[in-house]
């Protein structure tokens, strides 16, 4: 389990990066937190030719309030944002990061780095889909917005080009003002079976709008759409609620792997739906 | 920082002391020394190229390119290795029924399990060495595959080795009693299969070697990540045709075993020929993925059994049938008859029932070859008896601790219907301990109470006999035919200090502590004044290694006899120098004291002063060392697990909430140390019920070869646990002493599996495979709730 050869880089700045991945295209990866990248390197299941390590650019990690939006920038680590008493305001993103792996693989893994790597049983990108949230990539023509419901394309891949890298995710702060987040893993830490970001504007017990996003149940996230457009109008309690759970899962077709059949985890939606539904109804406004 | 030890001299007596563990101090400052912390000068690395196929004839291997890899200093085939040794290892038992199984150090013709080892790579770094492996170009021919043991009986299954025609390492039949008989007039029979998942022990070090041949001395150095340095010596001199005086073999600090380091591995003996032939030093650390996929698997076993029971519940009857899965060689040197062997022969636990029968097959695969994991095939034994008992409860509508009460043997000695000798226990005590400790009661009314409001609480209590002490009367009765030796020695050195040196190796164990309280108790010395060193070949006495539960017997009561020779020795010079009769002294706290006159006294020291410089002064006495050996009788500690769990019955999932244990392993030498391994085995008995599986797809591929996917219990999965002790002393060991190191895995897998299917009761689940997914579990609960009419 020892990579292959590589040339590593360390640049100083973003347009260096962005000269070095125009120069070795494909042949080059990012490396951020390195918590997803350094074991596929060390299977040897990623060969990157070139490793361009970015932890040198301070200018890529801090975290502003900007009003309206949140800009958490690409290469801040997972813990700080968990921690970040700006992130308060949107306390549904230190809930999801407590699910991320484990506390030492937090301090290092990135938020941005996560979300790039687009894996489809990961929390944040769920998350991203549900807060409606915007990436920023930075190109050789300079800066490109790419809503989240464009950004994640399958597996492990997103709508980055080979010249682009992540640069800071912009979170919405005016968000629906009921939340959950849920997801059942084999083991605390591990990826889940299934988990479900959900946000709720209710108002007089109707639901004016319903956002749900689950991971682990097919190649990207996913929004429950046809459930979502079900609850508007509607309390999302009862029998409500179950249809919508219902609909929920009949829209999957997760695959198997060794730790769950696709059926289970279709299942498993339907249940984690109604659950987080409830919790965001009993929780009430965000924070 | 000062770590010199508190003084304990205080203690009236060692053993059954919680003395701390002289040896943590190093680990926990980062200074003990692992198999990959030594480098030496000169040192290479080594890789292997490894089968990515389970079973096919190997048509060309090519190394061209990877020879001519810049670093690379060396590529061995099985050629080569077969040309510098006396030839593969033979895995074979002094017993009619057993074939012998061969096993090539390098694959030649053949590769029968995906990870097998094919060639290695030696170059002067580990990435090196990896980034040749990957250039070497083998051509294969697919020969089918065997993955599941049943199918590898019948009679068109591929079979892997030309010379165990239908692929069964043995058939074993044991009948004692009258048991068809008893099952043709029995009212009731329960039957029952299990499939018991297989597993890995997965130490987290894992397996290693560093081979340094030194041609001017022609002798060979090898650290080794093992359980049993010497034993591994001797077998190593055999196969690389070397007189063991030439050859070292040392333990450094080894990060667990659990049996795996039990085994011997073609790779302990490659690295050494490599050095050899290259008169350098070879390292070979395994990582992850190859401690997964090719060290040791463990466990798997396919099992029926019946139980003849009265109207009243009494058990009148045991007849079991257990085929254990090999995977694709004899593990050496003890044979993968360890699992399902001793699943069997422990098929009467601590039920009093006279007629017993069972039948055994240990069948190839082609699967990482399976070999002994704590509580070896026990696990799988209980948890097909001890679930089947649990569904008897519920058929006869028993409480199961009630039915456990029931058929269980008296405290004192007894003998089995499998002819074991238990050396007395606390069998039925330790059941109504373990209850009174989780409020038995008091949680059946919590679960009623939780079911009302769709809440489900399980219970499981599982009690079970340990076979300890493994030599050669444990081995002869558990039908591996073998003759053990263990010695210990203990020298009292010039200033009075002691040393002892064992056979037995401690890889986690804290041997250092309770071997030391032995010796200290014996002589009479203080414990800071003794001294234990196993580990290294050439400095401490011949024994075969720790496993099965057996350093505190063998070594102990090895310890026990060399130290009182010691002491007669002591109090012989003693005596002379204070011109009184040595029966007349008694030594403590390291002073020789006369009885009924305090003044007089003499201290260790003062002795030995004298036995090493007192030149006439000796008189007659001999020199204040003694080497003795010990080869216990069979001997057999007891306990009882309880779990209690909670499911989630709309997702499957089993939440831990509690565990308690009960442990009597007679003489104890350290509870804490005692205790450390019960919980220890509790945490593995979670991730055997619930998480751990070895898994091959249909087509032999490995797909549980990272920590990703093969799932080992973390802190978050483990629940509280209360531990407690009785104690029953062994009626024939030295000292009453009995072994303990397993039978918190015997009993704690079917423990949780029978508070889960306690938890589900109310649906009528039956548990009968591990590990117990959460999709397995929901799975069980639609498949009940369809059975009956969707209840």
């Amino acid at each position: 389990m020892k990579p292959a050869p590589f040339k590593y880089v360390v640049p100083d700045t973003v347009d260096e990066v962005l000269a070095l991945q125009a120069e070795h295209e494909d042949e080059a990866k990012v490396l951020a937190g390195g918590q997803s990248l350094v074991a596929l390197m060390n299977f040897r299941m990623a060969q990157p030719s070139v490793l361009i390590d970015l932890n040198g650019l301070t200018s890529l990690s801090g975290i502003e309030n900007g009003g309206p939006v949140i800009e958490i920038k690409a290469l801040t680590r997972q813990l700080e944002v968990e921690r970040s008493a700006t992130m308060t305001a949107l306390p549904i993103v230190a809930e999801a990061l407590r699910h991320v792996a484990h506390v030492a693989i937090r301090a290092r893994g990135t938020f941005g780095g996560n979300i790039a790597h687009a894996d489809p049983a990961s929390e944040l990108p769920a998350l991203m889909l549900a807060l409606e949230a915007e990436m920023v990539a930075t190109g050789p023509d300079g800066e490109r917005v790419i809503p989240a419901a464009d950004f994640f394309k399958g597996y492990f891949t997103t709508s980055l080009e080979p010249t682009e890298i992540l640069t800071s995710v912009r979170i919405p702060t005016k968000q629906p003002g009921a939340w959950a987040f849920m997801e059942l893993a084999r083991r605390h830490g591990d990826f889940a079976l299934a988990g479900v970001a959900t946000l709720l504007d209710v108002e007089d017990g109707r639901c004016r709008s319903a956002r749900i996003a689950l991971f682990g149940v097919a190649d990207t996230p996913v929004r429950a759409t046809e459930a979502e457009a079900f609850l508007v109008g509607k309390d999302p309690v009862g029998e409500v609620l179950e249809e919508a759970a219902r609909i929920t899962a009949e829209a999957l077709n997760p695959s198997s792997d060794i730790h769950a059949p696709g059926a289970y985890r279709k299942k498993l939606s339907s249940v984690l739906v109604k659950r987080a539904v409830t919790a965001a109804l009993n929780r009430g406004d965000m924070g | 920082m000062s770590v010199d030890a508190k003084p304990t001299a205080t203690l009236p007596q060692y053993v059954g002391a919680r003395v701390l563990r002289v040896e943590d101090p190093e680990f926990l400052m980062g200074r003990a020394k692992y198999l990959d912390d030594i480098t030496l000068p000169d040192m290479l690395h080594a890789a292997f190229v490894r089968s990515p196929v389970p079973h096919a004839e190997i048509v060309n291997v090519d190394i061209e390119a990877a020879q001519a890899l810049d670093g690379v200093v060396a590529i061995y085939t099985a050629a080569d290795i077969e040309a510098n040794t006396t030839g593969p290892f033979v895995t074979a038992l002094p017993r009619d029924e057993i074939m012998p199984v061969t096993r090539p150090l390098l694959a030649s013709d053949r590769v029968r399990f995906v990870g097998e080892p094919i060639a290695v790579i030696v170059a002067t770094s580990r990435y090196i060495a990896e980034d040749a492996a990957a250039l070497v170009e083998i051509d294969f021919k697919d020969l089918g595959v065997v993955t599941n043991a049943e199918h590898g009986l019948t009679e068109d299954a591929v079979q892997l080795h030309d010379d165990v025609p239908g692929n069964n390492i043995a058939h074993i039949e044991f009948d004692s009693g009258d048991v068809d008989r008893v099952f043709d007039e029995a009212p009731h029979v329960f039957s029952k299969r299990f499939h018991i998942g297989r597993v890995t022990a997965a130490p987290l070090e894992g397996r290693g070697v560093i081979a340094n041949y030194n041609p001017g001395a022609d002798h060979l150095t090898i650290w080794s990540s093992t359980q049993m340095p010497h034993f591994a010596r001797t077998l190593l001199a055999g196969t690389l045709g070397m007189a063991e005086k030439k050859m070292r073999v040392i333990a450094p600090a080894v990060g667990g075993g659990f049996g795996v380091k039990s085994c011997l591995f073609p790779e302990e003996a490659v690295i050494p020929v490599a050095s050899r032939l290259l008169s350098r030093p070879v390292k070979w650390a395994e990582d992850r993925q190859e401690a997964l996929s090719s060290s040791a698997h463990a466990k798997e076993i396919i099992m029926d059994l019946d139980i003849a029971v009265d109207d009243e519940g009494t058990f009148l009857a045991f007849r079991g049938n257990y085929v254990g899965d090999a995977g694709a060689y004899a593990i050496f040197p003890w044979t993968s008859l360890v699992d399902p062997l001793l699943a069997a022969d422990v098929v009467a636990g601590i039920y009093d029932v006279r007629h017993v029968s069972y039948k055994v097959d240990s069948v190839l695969t082609n699967k990482c070859p399976a070999g002994p994991y704590r509580a070896t095939g026990q696990t799988g034994g209980y948890l097909l008896r001890d679930s089947l008992i649990d569904d008897i409860a519920r058929a006869m509508d028993i409480d199961p601790v009630e039915l456990r009460l029931k058929n269980c043997i008296g405290n004192e000695p007894y003998v089995t219907a499998t002819g074991f000798r238990y050396d007395g226990g606390s069998y039925a005590e330790s059941i109504r301990k373990v209850c009174d400790m989780i409020g038995y009661d008091k949680l059946r009314e919590e679960q009623a109470e939780l079911r009302k409001e769709g809440r489900y609480l399980g219970i499981g209590v599982a009690p079970y006999v340990e076979p300890t002490a493994w030599g050669s009367k444990s081995a002869q009765k558990h039908g591996f035919p073998a003759e053990f030796y263990d010695s210990a020695s203990v020298t009292v050195e010039p200033d009075g200090s002691v040393n002892v040196t064992v056979g037995t190796q401690s890889h986690g164990q804290g041997h250092v502590t309770s071997l030391a309280q032995v010796a200290a108790d014996q002589l009479g010395v203080r414990l800071e004044d003794v001294k234990v060193l196993d580990s290294d070949s050439d400095t401490a006495v011949y024994g075969a290694g720790t496993f099965m539960s057996r350093t505190a017997v063998v070594s102990g009561g090895s310890i026990m006899r060399a130290a009182a020779d010691v002491r007669e020795r002591i109090l012989a010079l003693a005596g002379q120098e204070l011109e009184v009769n040595p029966s007349d002294l008694e030594i403590s706290n390291s002073t020789i004291t006369v009885k009924g006159s305090p003044g007089k006294s003499m201290t260790v020291a003062e002795v030995s002063a004298v036995a090493y410089f007192g030149g006439e002064r000796r008189g007659e006495v001999e020199t204040l060392t003694s080497t003795r050996y010990y080869d216990p009788p069979e001997t057999y500690s007891n306990g009882v697990i309880a779990a209690v769990v909670e499911v989630d019955v709309e997702t499957g999932h089993v939440k831990m909430r509690h565990f308690a244990a009960v442990e009597d392993c007679g003489t104890m030498l350290n509870p804490m140390i005692i205790e450390g391994q019960v919980a220890g085995a509790l945490a593995q008995g979670v991730g055997i019920a619930l998480l751990e599986n070895a898994v091959y797809d249909e087509q032999g591929q490995f797909n549980t070869a990272s920590l990703m996917d093969y799932l080992y219990p973390s802190s978050n999965e483990v629940p509280t646990m209360d531990l407690a002790h009785l104690v029953t002393p062994s009626d024939v060991s030295e000292g009453g002493i009995k072994g303990m190191g397993e039978g918190g895995l015997v009993g704690s897998p079917v423990a949780v599996v029978n508070a889960v299917a306690d938890a589900l009761s109310p649906f009528g689940v039956t548990i009968n495979s591990t590990p117990l997914r959460p999709a397995d579990v929901l799975a069980k609960i639609e498949a009940a709730q369809a059975g009956n009419g969707g209840r």
